[in-house]
This record gives C-alpha cells, sequence and structure tokens, in this order.
C-alpha cells in the first residue's frame, strides 16, 4: 500500500452559478452557427418579408402617401388580427427549414461521437442539456419569428400611438405566445430527429418531412374520407388554427380549438418523450 | 480520520435482462486503482456508475462521501475520461478544454490558465490551437486525458487511458498518476495491458462477467490464490543441490532447473513454509543470490481468476 502524504485540497475558488454554466452551452452552439454561411443567408431572407411588413405599417400609418388610391384598398390595408397571422405565417414556415439546417448539428454529432458522457460528467444534467439545446434553437428561431413580431408590434404602437396599444394589446400577447409555441414545437421536432437520426442531412430531411407529409397526408385523408378532422394531425394547421382564436381572427373550418390544443401538447409529450429516450449518457441495451 | 473512500455497497445493475455488474461490494482507497478483466466483463459499466452516468437498481454508492445522483457537486471534483474520442473534431486541443472547464463554473480567465496547465502536463502546448480534426491518435487520446485533469479534481476515472500514447508520454503519465495519487487523490483506470497494470496500481480490481473476483494489493490478492501453486525464481550457485533439498519439503509441488544450473522455478503450495525452507537452506551455508516471485503480478492473477474460469 503506498503511503499518502495527504497534500491535496480540494478546490475552494470561486464557482459561477448553475445558470451561467447552463448558458455556455448554447453561447458555443450559437457561436458556431453564426459562422455558417448557410444559416446567415438563411436568416437574412427570412428578414425580407417582416422589412416589407414594417413597410406596410408605415404606409397604413401615412395616410398622405395612400391618397389617390381606390378606397377599398385604403380599408383593406389595416394593421389588424390578420396582418399579424399573415406575419406569423410566412415566418412560421422560414423558422421550420431553419430550424431543419440548424437543428440537426447539435445532437446528431454529440451521438455520433459517443460525447454525451462527456456532457454529463460535467456539473450538468440530461434535463439541462436538453434545455439548453432547445435554447440554441428557441433563440435562433426566435430572432427571426419573436423578435420581428415584437419590432414590428412596437413600430404600429409608435406610429398609432398609445390607443392603438391599449385597443390592441391582446394581438401583441397572442402574437407572442403563438409564435413561442410553434417556436417550441419546431425546435423539438429538430432535436427529436437530430437525436434518432445521426446523420446530420437525412436528419434535416427527417425534419422537413414530418411537416410536409404530415400536411400532405391530413390533405389526402380529408380528401378521401370527405372530412376535415385530419386537420389536427397536421401541426402546421394545428397552430394556425390556435393563432386565430389567439388573436381573434376568422378560423378555417376543421377542428375545434380544444382539438387543437390538445393535439399540440400530445405532440409536444411525445416529442419530450422521445428525446429524454434517446440523449441518455450512455448506451443501453435492451 | 479515516481516507475518503469510493464504497459500493451490494450494487448491481441491470441493462434489461442483460447483467452489467452483480452485488459489487469495494472500498477503494485513495490510490491508484486498476480495474482488470476481459471485454464485457463491467468495467465500463463500474466506471459509469462511479460518475453518476448511470444508476445502480440496487446497492448504494459513495464517491469521497458524495453521492453519484448528485452530479452538481460530484462532478465538481471528478473527472472522467470515457473510452471514446469524443472531442469535437471542428474545436481546437485549447477551446476544447476551456469550455470544458467552463462547464465546472471556471471563469473565462481561470478557465484558460488551467487548460493551458492541463495541455503543459500532457505535451500539448505546441498543438493547443489546432484543430482535434488534425491531431494524431495519439494526441488525441491526451486531449481526451487532458480535459479530465483540467480542473484538478480529486477523483479520477480513466477508461483505457494509456491507449494509444508513445512510450515517452506515457512514461510521463504514469508519472503524473502517481504523484496524484500520492497526494491522496483516486486514480481508477481500467487498462488492458496487464504489464502496465502491474506497474502503476497500488491495487487491483479483478472483475469477471459483471462480478468481482478479487480487490486489493496484487500481492495479498495472490496469497489469497491457493489452489494454484506460487512461482519463485531463485539464482543460486549449487541449483542441483539446493532443489534436492527443497524437494524433501512436502510444500514443494514442481522445480525446473536452468539450463545453466545457476537457478531455478519453484512451485510451493505453502509461501510461509517454502520461506522457512529457504531460510533454513541459507543457514546451512548455502549461497542464493535471488529469489523474485514469478507469479505476484496482474497477468498471473487474470489467468488464474479469470483465464482459468473461462
Amino acid at each position: 500500500m503506498a503511503v499518502y502524504r495527504r497534500g491535496y485540497h480540494r478546490y475552494r475558488g470561486r464557482i459561477t452559478g448553475h445558470w451561467t454554466r447552463f448558458m455556455v452551452l448554447p453561447r458555443f452552439a450559437w457561436r458556431r452557427l453564426f459562422r455558417q454561411r448557410l444559416v446567415l443567408l438563411l436568416m437574412v431572407v427570412a428578414l425580407i418579408w417582416p422589412i416589407l411588413c414594417a413597410v406596410f405599417i408605415y404606409l397604413t400609418n401615412h395616410a398622405e402617401l395612400l391618397r389617390g388610391l381606390p378606397r377599398d384598398f385604403q380599408n383593406f390595408i389595416e394593421v389588424n388580427g390578420n396582418f399579424f397571422i399573415v406575419f406569423m405565417r410566412v415566418q412560421a414556415i422560414f423558422a421550420i427549414f431553419l430550424a431543419a439546417l440548424t437543428g440537426p448539428g447539435l445532437i446528431a454529432p454529440d451521438l455520433a461521437n459517443n460525447a454525451l458522457p462527456l456532457y454529463f460528467s460535467r456539473p450538468l444534467t440530461r434535463s439541462d442539456y436538453i434545455l439548453a439545446r432547445l435554447l440554441v434553437l428557441f433563440g435562433l428561431l426566435a430572432r427571426i419569428t419573436l423578435i420581428p413580431g415584437l419590432l414590428l408590434f412596437g413600430l404600429q404602437t409608435g406610429m398609432a400611438g398609445g390607443w392603438w396599444f391599449w385597443a390592441n394589446w391582446t394581438l401583441g400577447l397572442g402574437m407572442v405566445l403563438g409564435l413561442s409555441l410553434w417556436v417550441l414545437v419546431v425546435s423539438m421536432v429538430a432535436l427529436a430527429g437530430s437525436a434518432y437520426v445521426r446523420w446530420r442531412i437525412v436528419a434535416g430531411a427527417v425534419v422537413l418531412a414530418f411537416f410536409f407529409i404530415l400536411s400532405g397526408a391530413s390533405v389526402m385523408i380529408n380528401e378521401i374520407f370527405r372530412v376535415t378532422w385530419a386537420h389536427a394531425i397536421n401541426p402546421s394547421w394545428t397552430i394556425d388554427r390556435l393563432w386565430c382564436a389567439m388573436l381573434g381572427v376568422e378560423p378555417p373550418e376543421g377542428p375545434g380549438i380544444a382539438a387543437c390544443a390538445v393535439t399540440m401538447g400530445v405532440t409536444i409529450l411525445l416529442l419530450l418523450l422521445v428525446l429524454r429516450r434517446k440523449l441518455r449518457p450512455v448506451e443501453v441495451v435492451s | 480520520m479515516s481516507a475518503p473512500a469510493v464504497v459500493f455497497d451490494e450494487v448491481s445493475k441491470f441493462y434489461g435482462e442483460v447483467l452489467g455488474v452483480n452485488r459489487v461490494t469495494l472500498h477503494i482507497p485513495p490510490g491508484i486503482t486498476s480495474l482488470v478483466g476481459p471485454n464485457g466483463s463491467g468495467k465500463t459499466t463500474l466506471m459509469n456508475l462511479m460518475t453518476g452516468l448511470i444508476h445502480p437498481d440496487r446497492g448504494s454508492i459513495t464517491m469521497r462521501g458524495l453521492s453519484p445522483r448528485d452530479p452538481e457537486h460530484l462532478m465538481g471534483i471528478t473527472g472522467y475520461a470515457t473510452q471514446y474520442d469524443a472531442a469535437p473534431r471542428w474545436a481546437t486541443g485549447f477551446s476544447f478544454i476551456t469550455t470544458g472547464l467552463l462547464l465546472y463554473g471556471h471563469s473565462r480567465a481561470e478557465a484558460e490558465t488551467k487548460a493551458w496547465k492541463a495541455l503543459e502536463l500532457l505535451s500539448l502546448t505546441d498543438a493547443a490551437h489546432r484543430k482535434v480534426a488534425a491531431y494524431s491518435k495519439g494526441m488525441r487520446q491526451r486531449v481526451r486525458l487532458a480535459q479530465a485533469i483540467a480542473h484538478e479534481p480529486e477523483l479520477l476515472v480513466l477508461d483505457e487511458p494509456l491507449n494509444g500514447l508513445d512510450p515517452l508520454v506515457r512514461a510521463e503519465t504514469i508519472a503524473l498518476f502517481r504523484s496524484w495519487a500520492a497526494l491522496g487523490r483516486h486514480v481508477i483506470l481500467s487498462s488492458h495491458v496487464l504489464q502496465e497494470v502491474d506497474v502503476i496500481s497500488d491495487q487491483v480490481i479483478l472483475i469477471a462477467n459483471g462480478m468481482i473476483v478479487a480487490e486489493g494489493e496484487i500481492r495479498n490478492v495472490r496469497e489469497e490464490i491457493h489452489e494454484h501453486p506460487s512461482q519463485f525464481i531463485i539464482r543460486c550457485r549449487d541449483a542441483s543441490h539446493i532443489a534436492a533439498l527443497l524437494f524433501n519439503e512436502d510444500h514443494i509441488t514442481e522445480i525446473k532447473l536452468n539450463e545453466d544450473r545457476m537457478g531455478m522455478l519453484v512451485m510451493t503450495k505453502d509461501r510461509e513454509q517454502f520461506s522457512r525452507a529457504l531460510g533454513r537452506i541459507a543457514g546451512e551455508g548455502h549461497r542464493i543470490d535471488s529469489v523474485i516471485p514469478a507469479d505476484e503480478n496482474v497477468d498471473a492473477l487474470y489467468e488464474y481468476l479469470i483465464g482459468g474460469s473461462n
């Protein structure tokens, strides 16, 4: 038996807090993502529509510029629930593409390299890891959805005045909640795809397929059986239905708000289960 | 006050119906401890249990007084190098280790200082700012070790840490392990290179089929194996005569004389009686130059306890 001098002393210096340590993962991932040209390009393209929306807001608030245009058109261009729904629909599609491009690179390489034990042998839990990866996508997608949306809402408030805000604050709240929910779902789909398929390109395709195949399948079922309930399996339609309710816009024909809320809840729960099942620190033989 | 230990109490882990480890009870004091066993014997499962990456189905584990279910505290004092080459290819060695240290909660300045120190210890400073993708296998192995030691943990768990290292770095790394162990830290490693385990370890844990076969200092473990006669190499002048004297002893089972008649290999069932007999022979005026145990090593233990059982 060796004789030990017992000269070792445990580190007693200052340690940063849990959330500071937690934020290391998203910060590191964002830095990497913003170095990718394709990501930057897609983000720039995704901001064209918000800029056009901003021009629209400017025009509606400058009646003198609309003089000479038909009265019907002048009445048509108004910043209301429909305006924000259209803005959200366009940005929602960009969010899917951006998530499909960036999501697979967040988990698939860690699984392929057996790097999860490396993370979990730090003071990080499995929930921390999943939350950190979600935050990466949430933060990224918020830059093309929530933030431009809030800026547009702020721009309209600034131009129209305080009365507009007090009359329409529910639009802002509905938009924040609606977009947050969509960004959460898209992020989770991207992470689940990344956790299941270790090849990044295929994982990206899986993310796109999730949205577009379900959309196509719901249309097919509705057409074949002459029903409308199959819309509920289409996440894009379901979120659209929820947005309409949140922003007080005429909803499309199909399943009600309760059915859509339940479907969305179940989808999130299933995606969470997939992530918890796949993201284990060590490979488990079954 | 007793030294902080790694304690396993009746720990079992099953992966579904597959046995990981079964009813493992261990008390590992500070120092260098080697886990030895064939592939699939449960070495990595034990290491994963120690670091809390998996939890036991039965039993309890204490790592220097901390529970593996408390990663916040346990991982602050633990360094783990898995068997996988998991460093991201796009990161530089320096940024990989610095980021790891930030996750341990060190400030950026401190993380950079510690990362540099770890790279220095493993002779990687020249390649610190090169991408891991450009590293050789040995360098990737070193960066794997560097990330485990960078925060100066008191409990190091290393899965095959010496694989792929060149002889010089291997010797330096072993010296590093020794210096840590001498300070009262735990260095728990697994290795397939039995000769190396022999040289490094204060104690060994032999594991086969998920069960602990033996645990303790190599010599003590060897003394407990009664079914295999102990082997000694004796160097002496009149080997034939000494061999004849030894053959009169009941406990001697076999003697092989060297061709040069200057030594022999003796097998005995009783080490103490053998030692007394040698003393007597020397007392009678026969010159014995050296007596060296021939199977007091991990290689022999492995063969007796694990190899034989297969």
